[in-house]
């Protein structure tokens, strides 16, 4: 008996900020599962299929008992949370960025009106590249714009073979483009990392910068384009001579565009390497067009970015404290405030802090109480006291997220949730509603 | 054998990008993220077999992780950890004022242990909350 | 000059905000007006009463002294706009002391944490012990940060002292900075303030300067390649009349700003 399959065809897929808009996911009707996927990357392939009821998926809330976790009723669950966030002196509401842009939405609504502290994963990401645009600005572009014209691609401190793995197939490498009628050998690629990474083994061009120098080299090149000599024989473990050779291919190219990730904004200097990236493109369209894009980790983060300073002029590591919303990255932001051990109660929302934190931070934020709004068991849900089962957006309900070059793409349904999941939306909506009555509003 | 004067690096790998979405408290995620990847010429200085567990250390914290060898080198010098719970025992918390810690750069070494034990990752995070 | 004592007599659990400790909001009240001043405790809006001893009288702003003893490590704001009189804090305070200060000054007997003096418009900001990052910079995405005033550290200031500080030459203001030594990015992004370095400093010391003055009397770990020697000098004359005297080698820069460039770094020889 063949089984009936459901297909639904450009689905985007909610796993890393290249948000490719092709996917294709059948469904068998009669069980509701994820069978097949095709054109997704490996991780987000994956990704569907872990969506599938397992071992490991939360059905049901869960509220911790003498140390087990316990079935509980929705109502049961939102009530001990609320509690939990109301009580609190000083609490965080953090992650978001695995989520759509209503359900985020809703985080700075509940943020509000506890007066707490709000923040999302850009805090230990790309929340560098976002201070440096605060300072100096950004010349940005779209994906589409770098398929179409770029003939000169750098990826400074990214491996998008790694983690943006379709990336370079379908805006930035191999791909045919209006202008690039040749695909990839209508273009130039420049890969600067300390390792000869994946993708600086198929690039054109491979520059070994030393760990955490990328900002001596940047100013070398800076400095060389406005026409210094330099007293110096090599920067950052690059000779000389080979910066001068970059700084001519960069001048010379129709259209280039600077690639940037982690390389850049976990190093020491972090938001300083951006700024002098962002300073260095500018300045070389004195001589051709440049453009920069950073390559941000998540699908939606760069929507919770969004959301975030819509609604409060903010972008990431916003305090409520005194009513009205302040920002301060390092202050404000969430691994800093644990190290500080000055908050006293978390929500975690679509993000893993327990897998991505310091472990010094992590330390911290399990000897408070802890929420976590999370479809799988992960290191921070496994220690959470109340675990609130959640739909996978995009997956299982619908919504916005916002691609690294900020085109906000809609997220499709392909199945039902599962057992008694809920969407992170409906989730906080609950809790806001919850939280309104324990403060008797 | 060990190793001294290594600067650790961590980031994204596809297996541990394939493994986390596959769940975290599986074998799979222990493979892909408990491992220490190292130069080919380094690693010759361990004097041990592929696999073997080792103790890496920085200022921050230790941890045992499965020893490879890197497809992305030559990079004496430079270790890399792909990033989730065991990278983050070794990096360094401090974002000297920016929100952002310190997750690539650090100065490390490197240690075979005799039984060394590789634990999953929510047993090893696990021992935070105890502590 | 009046004094104005003041303990605090709860252990703090989490930040208190106490910007209205400055001696302009105490100037002309009783101890029971300056008692009902607000602060901030986490989400809390409480009083200076409820967290401080309170003695003593005050006067006018320019001749009203605040003596805060006691753990104030956990404090933020103290002196914020403060235009006039004397703060002295003798314990390590928490963030954003003087920020703001246009007049007047502080003194504090201990370390200083982040942005301490951010802002500074004029004034004196004194700290006995080391300060932390951002030292007398502009607060996030503002362009121009310290404009006038002087700020002394005796210890080391963190990374990125004097970010986007601007002096001005018809105003005769000359932001300035003395300290022990310091962490990377001193003075990035200057635009006419003085730094006097009496020890060490970490990497990118002057990064992106526009024009101004760095004088390092001990040694850098990396100076920016985009920095270029200019020659040796037996003084070095600082634009607020100041003369360091000593043997300096002095390098232009920054040349990624400008190919040529009357900004100046200093190092000892």
């Amino acid at each position: 008996m063949v089984e009936k399959i459901r297909t639904v065809k450009d689905v985007s897929c909610p796993f890393c900020g290249t948000l490719c808009d092709d996917l294709e996911i059948d469904v068998n009707i009669k069980t509701d599962l994820v069978v097949e996927v095709r054109n997704g990357c490996q991780i987000g392939t994956k990704k569907y299929f872990s969506s599938n009821p397992s071992d490991h998926r939360y059905m049901k809330p869960l509220i911790k008992v003498n140390g087990e976790h316990k079935e509980v009723s929705w109502d049961e669950a939102i009530d001990k949370a609320a509690d939990i966030l109301v009580n609190a002196q000083r609490p965080l509401l953090y992650g978001f960025s695995s989520t759509e842009c209503e359900a985020q939405s809703k985080g700075v609504e509940l943020a509000e009106i506890l007066n707490a502290l709000l923040d999302n994963t850009a805090s230990v990401c790309h929340g560098p590249s976002i201070l440096a645009i605060q300072d100096v600005g950004a010349s940005l572009a779209t994906l589409g714009e770098i398929k179409n014209r770029a003939d000169t691609i750098i990826f400074w401190g990214s491996n998008p073979v790694h983690a943006h793995p379709r990336h370079l197939s379908r805006y930035s490498d191999f791909i045919r483009g209006y202008f690039r009628t040749d695909g990839r050998n209508d273009r130039n690629i420049i890969v600067v990392d300390p390792r000869n990474t994946h993708t600086a083994q198929i690039a054109d061009k491979y520059i070994k910068v030393n760990p955490s120098e990328d900002y001596e080299l940047i100013q070398a090149i800076r400095a060389i384009l406005r026409g210094n000599e330099l007293d110096v024989k090599e920067v950052s473990g690059v000779p000389i001579d080979d910066i001068k050779e970059l700084v001519e291919e960069l001048k010379s190219c129709n259209f280039g565009v600077v690639f940037f990730g982690m390389g850049l904004t976990q190093s020491l200097a972090h938001h300083r390497n951006v700024d002098t990236a962002i300073r260095l493109v500018a300045e070389l369209n004195d001589y051709t067009k440049f453009l920069l894009i950073p390559m941000r980790g998540h699908y939606n983060v760069a929507g919770a970015n969004q959301v975030f300073t819509w609604n409060t002029g903010y972008p990431y590591s916003i305090d409520f404290s005194r009513g009205f919303p302040r920002y301060n990255p390092g202050e404000f932001s969430s691994v800093e405030l644990l190290l500080r051990d000055e908050v006293d109660a978390a929500l975690i929302v679509a993000s893993d802090p327990g897998s991505n934190f310091p472990a010094a931070s992590v330390k911290n934020l399990f000897k408070h109480p802890l929420i976590s709004i999370e479809p799988h068991k992960t290191p921070t849900s496994a220690f959470a006291d109340v675990i609130l089962p959640a739909a996978i957006a995009g997956i299982e309900c619908e919504g916005t997220a916002y691609r690294m070059d900020g085109v906000p793409l809609r997220l499709r349904k392909v199945k039902d949730p599962p057992g008694e999941t809920l969407s992170d939306k409906e989730i906080l909506e609950r809790l806001i509603e919850k939280v309104k009555e324990k403060m008797g509003e | 054998m060990s190793l001294d004067n290594l600067i650790l690096l961590t980031g994204r790998t596809i297996s541990q990008g394939v493994a986390l979405e596959g769940g975290k408290a599986s074998r799979e995620n222990v493979r892909a993220a408990g491992i220490c990847t190292f130069d080919a010429d380094d690693f010759k200085k361990l004097d041990c077999l592929v696999g073997t567990p080792v103790k890496v250390i920085t200022d921050y914290g230790e941890v045992v992780v499965y020893s490879t060898i890197t497809e992305e080198g030559p990079h004496q010098g430079i270790i890399f950890i792909p990033m989730g719970p065991w990278a983050n025992q070794l990096v360094n918390p401090s974002s000297q004022g920016c929100g952002t810690p310190t997750y690539k750069g650090m100065k490390a070494k490197v240690e075979v242990v005799k039984s060394g034990k590789v634990i999953g990752a929510i047993e090893l995070i696990g021992r935070l909350k105890e502590a | 000059m009046a004094d104005i004592k003041l303990k605090i007599k709860k252990k703090l659990d989490f930040p208190l905000e106490a910007d209205s400790i400055t001696p302009d909001n105490f100037a002309g009240k009783t101890v029971a007006e300056i008692k009902k001043l607000p602060l901030y405790y986490a989400t809390k809006k409480v009083t200076i009463g409820d967290f401080f001893d309170v003695s003593g009288k005050s006067t006018e702003v320019a001749n009203t002294k605040i003596i805060i003893d006691g753990d104030l490590s956990n404090v933020k704001r103290i002196g914020e706009k403060m235009t006039g009189g004397e703060i002295e804090i003798n314990s390590a305070v928490g963030m954003h002391v003087g920020n703001h200060m246009s007049g007047g000054k502080i003194v504090v007997n201990g370390n200083a944490d982040d942005w301490a003096g951010a802002m500074l418009q004029g004034g004196e900001l004194e700290i006995n012990g080391d300060a932390g990052h951002y030292v007398g910079s502009a607060y996030r995405g503002y362009w121009q940060g310290m404009k006038n005033g002087i700020i002394k550290v005796k210890g080391k200031v963190g990374v990125e002292s004097m970010l986007w500080a601007k002096s001005s030459k018809p105003a005769n203001k000359w932001p300035t900075l003395y300290c022990g030594s310091a962490e990377s990015f001193l003075g990035i992004h200057n635009h006419g303030g003085t730094i006097v370095v009496e020890g060490d400093v970490d990497r990118c010391a002057g990064a992106d300067q526009a024009w101004g003055n760095i004088v390092i009397k001990g040694k850098v770990s990396r100076l920016l390649p985009s920095y270029k020697k200019v020659g040796e000098v037996k003084e070095v004359q600082l634009p607020n009349g100041e003369v360091i005297k000593g043997k300096f080698i002095e390098y232009s820069g920054d040349h990624t700003i400008k190919k040529e460039t009357n900004g100046r770094l200093y190092i000892a020889v």
